[in-house]
């Protein structure tokens, strides 16, 4: 008996005909290997589409930000390529720099590599050859949001991720209060500079006081205050 | 797991009480003033002393040394020939010096002031006639001054010959004294009145309470209380150099704290001059600096300060305890640093949020 193969995964997606969709299901009945495939397979597209789609990241907003207005030490426009011939087109997927899912040995790969053997049948695991992208670029793009939706996925395993945009939005705030009030303690534009006039200051206490301050050190240097030599300033001393 | 639940279901409440009691504490320890920051209350029956001592200030010509003596254990007094002359006023020079007399002139403006003064004095403490004693030699009549707590913030001697006022004592809240002022080698009748000698009265444009409150409107920082003892008895101004200056006087009835204030700034390299017999400033003067320093000059008991904060040059002068002056002082607008936190700081109180 013929097993479903590559027809298994057509039927799940529902891109049999009538005829071969029917035959598929007559086959499912009698056979249980397919039938336990078919329904990981489709549990696993049912994850799959269950994960939402990823947000634009802090490394999006650099590099939109580097293309826009960092010419390089090159002197490059932003709409010259970057060195090495490399378009914006042909660059890693924006977003994929970040260690989400590590590339090596899992992550979003794995779960591309998942679909691949889940298409390829039971008896062909781990083929290289399933995750070289040899289809039209129609394909690689139908397949580019199941890699970003595996990362993402996993950036949940990261708790200091998502806190970083607000750090950023809060650093900005504060840098933005602090400058705003440093502009505003400045030195007031109408504040004339003065020179208090200690001599009538002193004067005028004295009569409010009937007081007048008088130099005890030596009785030659002392005298009121309002007179050609004011007493007092000349013998002060910062005691704090 | 159940006795977890159990014991954090009774600490909860237990918990929440607690902390419902500290803050109670706090919010009421910080209402609350201390003890004795209230007003004393009490008969106040020495007042009657102290206004009859008032009078006879004003209708009595006389003429006799003072002899002012700083707080304790700091140098020796200070020797100041006075000699009043009814409806002239009150002649002033250090002994030695007489011919350089000072003349604080008599004036309507002091009369009602010195009223002011003794209805502060009233109203802060418990002003009491302690009875007799007596003091280099003359009989005279003791009234205390008492805080709320018991003890004393200052003390008049009134001769009981003369009826006027002889010696007085302020005391700081240790009960160590402050300034102290006796009248020595007392003698009625005209004394060699200083003729032509300089005088002053105070400022001549009186603040009402309306115009104190324009100016408050303006930005100017005129509080009617500096502390729960310090009232304002007394605001004028003039002009210097075209700029409006204003004099406040705050009291608690025993000593003063004159507070001028002036729109503007210190500026940074003036050199000290004197111009017309008027001190110039630097950084406000020799001495004294923007940065709220408190000076300490030669000057018996006068305690001297000067900074600029937020547009304003504010300057102390006080001839009372350093408890009193120092009130003062932070009550007003803090100086201003020159830093980058400072001008944040500044920026942030004027933007509302400080």
């Amino acid at each position: 008996m013929d097993h479903l193969g590559e027809r298994l995964s057509a039927l799940v997606d529902g891109e049999l005909g009538a005829v071969e969709h029917e035959s598929a299901l007559i086959h499912l009945a009698k056979c249980e290997s397919c039938r336990f495939e078919a329904d990981m397979t489709r549990r696993l597209k049912r994850r799959l589409n269950g994960l939402r789609e990823p947000e634009p990241d802090l490394d999006f907003m650099g590099r939109l930000t580097s293309l826009s207005r960092d010419p390089g030490p090159g002197g490059r426009g932003p709409s010259e390529p970057p060195p090495g011939g490399a378009g914006f087109g042909v660059r890693p997927p924006l977003g994929s720099s970040r260690p989400l899912g590590g590339f090596p040995g899992g992550g979003a790969l794995t779960a591309e590599s998942a679909v691949a053997a889940a298409r390829s049948g039971p008896g062909v695991t781990g083929a290289p050859a399933a995750t070289t992208p040899t289809g039209p670029v129609r394909s690689q793009r139908s397949e580019r949001p199941a890699r970003r939706r595996g990362g993402d996925r996993l950036s949940h395993l990261i708790p200091a991720f998502p806190g970083g945009r607000y750090a950023v939005a809060g650093f900005a705030v504060a840098t933005a209060l602090l400058g705003t009030a440093f502009v505003a303690g400045g030195d007031a534009q109408d504040a004339p500079v003065v020179e208090p006039r200690l001599s009538d200051y002193a004067v005028e206490h004295a009569v409010t006081s009937r007081q007048i301050p008088v130099v005890q050190t030596q009785p030659s240097e002392a005298r009121p205050v309002g007179t050609e030599n004011p007493i007092g300033y000349g013998s002060t001393e910062t005691t704090r | 797991m159940s006795a977890g639940g159990h014991s954090s279901a009774t600490s909860g409440p237990a918990t929440l009480v607690a902390v419902l009691a500290l803050c109670v504490a706090l919010l009421t320890g910080a209402a609350c003033p201390d003890a004795d920051q209230v007003p004393a209350e009490g008969s106040d029956d020495g007042m009657p002393v102290l206004r009859r001592a008032a009078v006879a200030g004003k209708e009595t010509a006389y003429s006799a040394v003072r002899e002012v003596t700083g707080p304790e254990g700091d140098g020796s007094p200070s020797h100041v020939r006075v000699v009043h002359r009814p409806g002239d006023g009150l002649a002033l020079a250090p002994v030695g010096e007489e011919e350089s007399a000072f003349v604080v002139r008599a004036s309507s403006a002091l009369e009602s002031l010195d009223e002011r003064l003794l209805h502060m004095l009233e109203d802060t403490y418990e002003v009491t006639d302690a009875g007799t004693a007596v003091l280099d030699g003359r009989r005279a009549r003791v009234v205390e001054a008492g805080r709320a707590d018991g003890t004393v913030a200052g003390r008049f001697w009134v001769d009981t010959g003369t009826g006027l006022l002889v010696g007085s004592t302020v005391y700081e809240a240790t009960g160590e004294s402050a300034l102290s002022v006796r009248l020595t080698g007392l003698e009625q009748g005209e004394g060699d009145w200083p003729e032509g000698a300089v005088g002053g009265a105070p400022w001549g444009d009186a603040l009402t309470g309306e115009e104190r409150t324009a100016l408050r409107d303006e930005g100017w920082t005129l509080p009617e209380h500096l502390d729960w003892n310090l009232r304002l008895v007394d605001a004028r101004s003039t002009e210097h150099s075209g700029h409006r200056v204003v004099h406040a006087v705050y009291s608690d009835g025993l000593s003063q704290v004159s507070v001028f204030a002036q729109r503007g700034k210190l500026g940074a390299e003036h050199s000290p001059s004197l111009r017309d017999g008027y001190a110039g400033t630097d950084m406000g003067g020799r001495g004294v600096t923007t940065q709220h320093d408190t000076i300490f000059g030669g000057d018996v008991g006068q305690y001297q300060s000067m900074w600029q904060a937020d547009g304003f040059v504010y300057t102390v002068l006080a001839d009372a305890p350093v408890g009193i002056a120092s009130s003062a002082v932070t009550a007003l607008p803090g100086p201003e640093g020159s830093g980058f936190w400072a001008r944040v700081h500044r920026g942030m109180s004027r933007l509302g949020f400080l």
